[in-house]
């Protein structure tokens, strides 16, 4: 009996042997993206495009609306008559369920399968397919705040790449917006808190820097707040954030947390009768607005966008409402997934729309390769600086009285380096 | 101090719902013996639904909230509970356990699946994913007060406590003082003597899962302002909550009620005061899950050696000496088309779905060693796969090779393995089930936020190793590697399960204490099979980490492991080459469901969850159920033909119970071949025979406990036949069981309780008792042998049933206490009721019996009144040569040929 389960292994061996061979000899010809005359996606007058989106997961947080987004885009750029003379076919957006191997299989779906030319917009929390688009050279656009969108020569942020590398720079957007609301860092002190796992650390090591380099002085600055789920009790974090300015409370108070915990957070300071600013980067979402509990502990806060807030009016902001509303088919209220999947859009159009008629993936990284532009709802956008560094510009809107307002307008900052 | 004191208060918040959660576990638990993993998932669906109906249709809160908490949670449990839960009750702890675990996951999705068709039908529900602050049953936002400086209390955590405060006192005043709560107790004191008290245990079980779902669905709405709908939330902390029920013991509730509280309030205390950790990143993050691990460690009593199962029986291998090509033929070739495939037909994208599956099957194969080989339940080989994939790919990025860096992968794996399996191997079931998922959570909080080892978010590159001219970053090449590598292991592990260590594995799995009376280590054999599947579990995950080309901490998380579980289980666990199909399985499914089934993403998990309903029925997963049912229908079609022509006689006329032909046997293994007995009112008729002889067999096929094969049971001339337990003792027929026919838990007024709803009853149960009527307030299982035999028979003094049949009413006893047991017999006899009797004491029986039965390898030898009795004949009968031992000698007189004819009943 062994004898023949040993003489099929080594069967199965040589089977294996004779494959790899094979394998071998048409590996050299992997890179078909361009080859053979035919690009992969476009046609004489289409471009294929699909989207990576986090839709249904169990953690109750969706970036549905992405989807929407990107499809207002593409529906006008289609409506003015398409980049380089082809239309966008849009095949929308695969769910990934926040699940890796899902977000693998979906990149894998859409380039063997669907045969894309381009991913936009990939929006998740995991972004495990990124190797594979990278080495099939597939350009992908997305929501950089992972690390998967700063390196790789084929994998765009629509806002820069987003998370800051040791030795790369920290973008000053939030101290910087934060001086116009403390009047100044002059003398300001603020606290951070994040979670305790090793993302939390990480953002308190970048902000710690980047707060204190703008001029404040960082009075604490710890990832203390449990990971696994939200607290019932924050008594124990506020006590200490009160007093950390020398026994009292710091003028700012700097929340690096998603918002379940910002709203625990906040309420639980704002009962301590705490009077100064209180901001974080996640909330800017007008659903917030909708309920009682979220508008009245999310009042007051300032919350830090990278893109232009909705409330700003420009001719951009006025287009993009009109989009949306065009796509969905009725007035649906504004969100950043929107805003996430239409500016990943644009900036693959943009591109596109630089790279010309003669589109293959080649000249369209050769187009992206010194890509510049000013003045859009993310700010000056340039490539490949983007794929190092964040584009450096956002704004802080406060949510007064049941309504966001503008407290520090939409600009450009200057990086500082971070070490 | 008044830190200390928000602390303690705030923390009774959290604490009051894993008091509630906590309740539900022990309840459900007590009632069919599983830890429902599914209880969060309960409780989630209610918030679901209350966030629906009240926020999106609104629907007042208070009632909207009664509604849920007292009508459609108690539904979801009555419906799950006949569904599956009953029917699991009587499989093996692996599939109790993976079936919830399929809930777990079905449950949310079903909420969220109706939700979009409610949604796509124009109904006004919201959609349900980011929704943060939402109202709870009291005001929103919540209205805060400040009774101490510095210790604040708001609306939603006052409801919270009080009402919990309501429900323990209701639970309380249900359980001690209503008869349900006494027949709740008593089912999880002992649930098969329930049913032979006439109480239908599954309809108490059914109550029992009811006030668990409600208890859920209550602890879900009082949630919601804190947890919001996240399912992922609601089940982590139902994981810290079964801290609570481990506290209770799984059988105590208020134990587990107070643990809760406890809980919580801890919980609350080490992150205000832990400041001494603050270097280790996660160590706060992870404090309900330490103390979950830590009070399993030490609460935990031991009962069984470790992770058996007992009714885990494997199922008949009708393969077993079958040739090899029989045996392995079918998968032999199956391999070699795959591995054809791979170059001929499949298209690149399915190449890469298929190396993806067979990868993934390198995991799942671990699930073979420490599950089906083990017979425990390890939730923590997400843990494994993750540790040496990240311990590999750090040392390639030093520069290592592939081969090296996997193996020295899998032997970190291999010893994070052995770790975890020390202080866990301890526990048995469930709970080891539990630690190891704590494990595994410790890990992904703690020890995978190590920066050094998980390189933040990044992580690390595993590229596709080159083995000579073999590259295997072609899809195809990895995929026939991959058929290699799955191929070598299932023969390994074959190959081990032949072995002769392999069967000392088997033989610790199904008998431990017999095993290590054999010599072999229990616990030596159980950590090897820990430890290797753990390597087995690290080997896969470089392998599958390959596949992807990188390694993230989160890539795989400790729920992710409850999933492969699940999915392996469903499709069977005790050979290799399912765990291949379940990893094929796994990675094909999705997809051809979204091409040519469904868009939804959630049909695909409702499905998914479901296959806890087939586990209900083939707890041997749909690997094995196909060739096993086709074996059985055939095993059917040719014993079934001769076995159905059984003559179905009239009963005998004032026969009180009467069985007639009766065949019976346990799982294809015949003990009683045609047994005749008939017991007239006012009879005792002795059962008498050798170990062995079928006495405790004819006791259970009377009582209804076993159904017969073929025959009939007759009682007060009625055909009983299809009734189970419930039926027959509310019919009269009681059965007292060998040992004692009592409640341990339960007071001596509570065990009479059951029987005498009057007290006038009980008053003369004491009056005739006083030596109970002295302690009436003290738990039975304190009594001595004797009066626990006592409390056993006086009730059915004080209401003397229609026939009893008692089982070995003297085992143990003195033989002054015997004497007494007999005459309180001898005095239900004269009260009428008819009594079958079955001893081993033949001398002292036979002073009380009217007539005698010898029973020999499963047939009557001999039946008669008492005065015919000859001492040789007994002796005969005792020595086992009574029926089969003159078989053979066909003479007319031959008393042996009784066994053949109708049985001589004396006509009273």
């Amino acid at each position: 009996m062994s004898r023949s389960m040993r003489s099929i292994t080594a069967a199965l061996a040589a089977l294996l042997l004779v494959s790899g061979c094979n394998s071998a000899a048409t590996s050299g010809g992997s890179d078909r993206a361009g080859g053979e005359g035919a690009v992969r996606g476009v046609t004489e007058d289409s471009v294929k495009v699909g989207g990576i989106v986090s839709m249904t997961t169990s953690t109750g947080y969706s970036k549905k609306d992405t989807d929407l987004g990107a499809r207002a885009r593409f529906e006008r750029a289609n409506a003015e008559g398409g980049v380089g003379g082809r239309k966008i076919e849009y095949l929308g957006a695969e769910d990934d369920g926040q699940d890796p191997s899902k977000n693998l299989a979906a990149a894998r779906k859409l380039v063997q399968q669907d045969k894309v030319f381009a991913i936009a917009p990939m929006s998740s929390t995991t972004f495990s397919g990124a190797d594979f688009l990278q080495q099939q050279k597939v350009p992908t656009f997305g929501w950089g705040t992972l690390p998967s969108f700063c390196g790789p020569s084929y994998i765009y942020g629509f806002g820069g790449c987003m998370v800051p590398t040791p030795g790369g720079t920290i973008s000053q957007t939030w101290p910087e917006g934060l001086k116009k609301v403390t009047g100044g860092s002059e003398g300001r002190s603020v606290a951070i808190l994040a979670n305790d796992s090793d993302a939390g650390t990480f953002a308190i090591r970048t902000y710690k820097q980047s707060f204190a380099s703008a001029g404040y002085e960082v009075t604490y600055a710890e990832p203390a707040v449990p990971a696994g789920s939200v607290p019932s009790d924050w008594s124990a974090y506020t006590k200490e954030i009160l007093r950390s300015d020398g026994g009292k409370a710091p003028d700012a108070v700097v929340s690096v947390m998603q918002t379940p915990y910002n709203i625990g957070l906040f309420t639980a300071i704002k009962r301590t009768g705490y009077k100064g600013v209180l901001t974080d980067p996640t909330d800017y979402d007008p659903a917030l607005l909708a309920k009682d509990a979220t508008r009245k502990a999310l009042d007051g806060v300032h919350v830090l966008t990278s893109f232009q807030p909705f409330e700003q009016d420009s001719a951009d902001m006025r287009q993009f409402r009109e989009d949306i509303r065009k796509a969905a088919g009725k007035d649906v209220p504004l969100n950043m997934h929107m805003m996430t999947g239409y500016m990943s859009a644009d900036l693959f159009l943009a591109i596109a729309g630089k790279a010309g008629e003669d589109l293959t993936v080649e000249s369209f990284q050769k187009a992206a390769n010194g890509f510049s532009d000013t003045g859009t709802m993310v700010g000056d956008r340039a490539e490949p600086k983007g794929q190092k560094e964040s584009f450096g510009c956002g704004a802080l809107v406060r949510l007064k009285d049941g309504k966001y307002v503008v407290s520090a307008p939409f600009t450009c900052y200057p990086p500082i380096p971070f070490k | 101090m008044s830190d200390l004191l928000g602390f303690v208060l705030s923390g009774l918040v959290s604490g009051a719902l894993y008091a509630l959660l906590a309740t539900g576990l022990v309840l459900s638990y007590s009632a069919s013996g599983l830890f429902n993993f599914a209880h969060g998932a309960t409780a989630y669906l209610c918030a679901l639904a209350f966030y629906e109906l009240h926020s999106g249709l609104g629907w007042p809160a208070v009632p909207t909230a009664l509604l849920l908490v007292c009508g459609v949670a108690p539904l979801l449990g009555w419906g799950l509970d006949r569904l599956m839960f009953r029917k699991l009750a009587r499989v093996g702890e692996t599939a109790q356990i993976v079936a919830t675990i399929g809930l777990l996951v079905a449950l949310p999705a079903l909420g969220l699946w109706i939700v979009e068709l409610l949604q796509d039908a124009g109904a006004p529900v919201r959609p349900a994913e980011n929704q943060f602050g939402l109202p709870g049953v009291g005001p929103s936002p919540a209205v805060s007060w400040q009774p101490v400086d510095g210790v604040g209390v708001d609306s939603d955590q006052l409801i919270t406590w009080v009402v919990t405060a309501v429900v323990a006192v209701g639970l309380w005043v249900l359980m001690r003082h209503t008869p349900l709560g006494l027949r709740l107790r008593a089912a999880v004191d002992n649930r098969s003597l329930v049913e032979l008290r006439g109480m239908s245990a599954d309809r108490l079980s059914s109550v029992a899962w009811m006030l668990s779902s409600g208890l859920a669905g209550l602890a879900g709405v009082l949630a919601t302002p804190l947890l919001g709908l996240s399912a992922h939330d609601f089940t982590l902390f139902l994981f810290v909550s079964a801290t609570a029920a481990v506290l209770g013991r799984f059988a105590s509730v208020p134990l587990a009620f107070a643990g809760g509280l406890g809980l919580g309030v801890l919980q609350n205390l080490v992150a205000g005061y832990a400041s001494f950790a603050e270097r280790i990143t996660g160590f706060r993050t992870a404090v309900p899950f330490l103390i979950l691990f830590a009070g399993l460690l030490v609460l935990t009593r031991r009962q069984r050696t470790a992770g058996t199962a007992a009714v885990d029986a494997p199922p008949v291998d009708h393969l077993a000496g079958r040739s090899w090509r029989r045996r392995w033929g079918p998968w032999t070739v199956a391999a070699v088309l795959l591995a054809v495939a791979f170059y001929t037909v499949t298209t690149p994208f399915w190449s890469g779905v298929l190396a993806q599956g067979l990868a993934i099957s390198l995991v799942f194969v671990s699930f073979t060693v420490v599950t089906g080989l083990g017979a425990m339940v390890s939730l923590a080989q997400a843990t494994f796969v993750t540790g040496a994939a990240l311990v590999a790919g750090l040392l390639m990025s030093h520069g290592w090779p592939f081969a090296g860096a996997a193996m020295v992968g899998t032997c970190a794996a291999a010893l994070l393995g052995a770790l975890a399996a020390l202080p866990a191997l301890r526990l048995g079931g469930r709970s080891l089930a539990l630690a190891t998922l704590a494990l595994a959570f410790l890990a992904d909080q703690v020890l995978f936020q190590t920066g050094w080892l998980r390189n933040g978010d990044t992580g690390w590159a595993i590229p596709r190793p080159v083995l000579g001219p073999v590259d295997l970053s072609d899809d195809r090449a990895m995929g026939v590697a991959m058929v290699v590598l799955v191929t070598a292991v299932v023969a390994a592990l074959s190959a081990l399960r032949d072995s002769p260590s392999g069967r000392a594995m088997l033989a610790v799995r199904s008998a431990p204490a017999a095993a290590m009376a054999s010599g072999v280590s229990v616990v030596r054999t159980k950590l090897t099979l820990f430890t290797l599947s753990a390597g087995l579990a690290g080997f896969g995950g470089v392998m599958y980490a390959s596949y992807s080309t990188r390694i993230t901490a989160t890539d795989f998380t400790a729920v992710t492991g409850l999933v492969w579980l699940a999915v392996v289980v469903a499709a069977g666990v005790r050979r290799p080459q399912y765990a291949v199909v379940a990893g094929l399985v796994f990675a094909v499914v999705p997809h051809l469901m979204a091409d040519y089934v469904t868009e939804s993403a959630h049909l695909p998990v409702i499905l998914f969850g479901l296959a806890g309903l087939a586990l209900a029925n083939d707890p041997d997963g749909y690997c094995a159920a196909l060739p096993t049912r086709l074996h059985r229908r055939r095993a059917r079609i040719t014993a079934d033909a001769p076995e159905r022509s059984t003559p179905q006689g009239a009963p005998t006329p004032g026969a009180a119970l009467e069985l007639r032909g009766v065949r019976a046997g346990y799982d294809g293994a015949p003990v009683l071949h045609g047994v005749d007995l008939a017991v007239h009112r006012g009879e005792i008729l002795a059962l008498l025979g050798p170990n062995g002889a079928g006495k405790s067999t004819t006791c259970r096929v009377a009582a209804g406990l076993l159904a017969p094969l073929s025959g009939q049971v007759y009682a007060a001339g009625r055909d009983t036949t299809r009734e189970g337990a419930v039926a027959r003792s509310r019919a009269g027929v009681l059965l007292a069981p060998e040992g004692r026919g009592i409640f341990p838990s339960l007071t001596i007024d509570e065990n009479l309780a059951l029987r005498l709803r009057a007290k006038g009853d009980r008053d003369a149960v004491y009056e005739r008792f006083p030596s109970l009527a002295a302690r009436r307030g003290v738990t039975a299982g304190s009594l001595s042998g004797g009066e626990q035999q006592m409390l056993a028979l006086a009730p059915l003094l004080q209401r003397p049933p229609g026939v009893l049949i008692a089982d070995e009413p003297s085992l143990g006893l003195a033989p002054r206490v015997t004497d007494e047991v007999f005459r309180l017999l001898v005095e239900l006899r004269d009260a009428g009721t008819a009594l079958l009797l079955v001893e081993e004491k033949a001398a002292e029986v036979l002073e009380v019996a009217d007539t005698v039965a010898y029973l020999a390898q499963g047939r009557v030898a001999w039946c008669g009144p008492r005065a015919e009795v000859e001492a040789d004949r007994m002796t005969e009968a005792y020595l086992g040569i009574g029926a089969g031992g003159r078989t053979g000698a066909q003479g007319p007189d031959a008393p042996g040929d009784q066994g053949h004819r109708p049985q001589e009943v004396p006509q009273s």
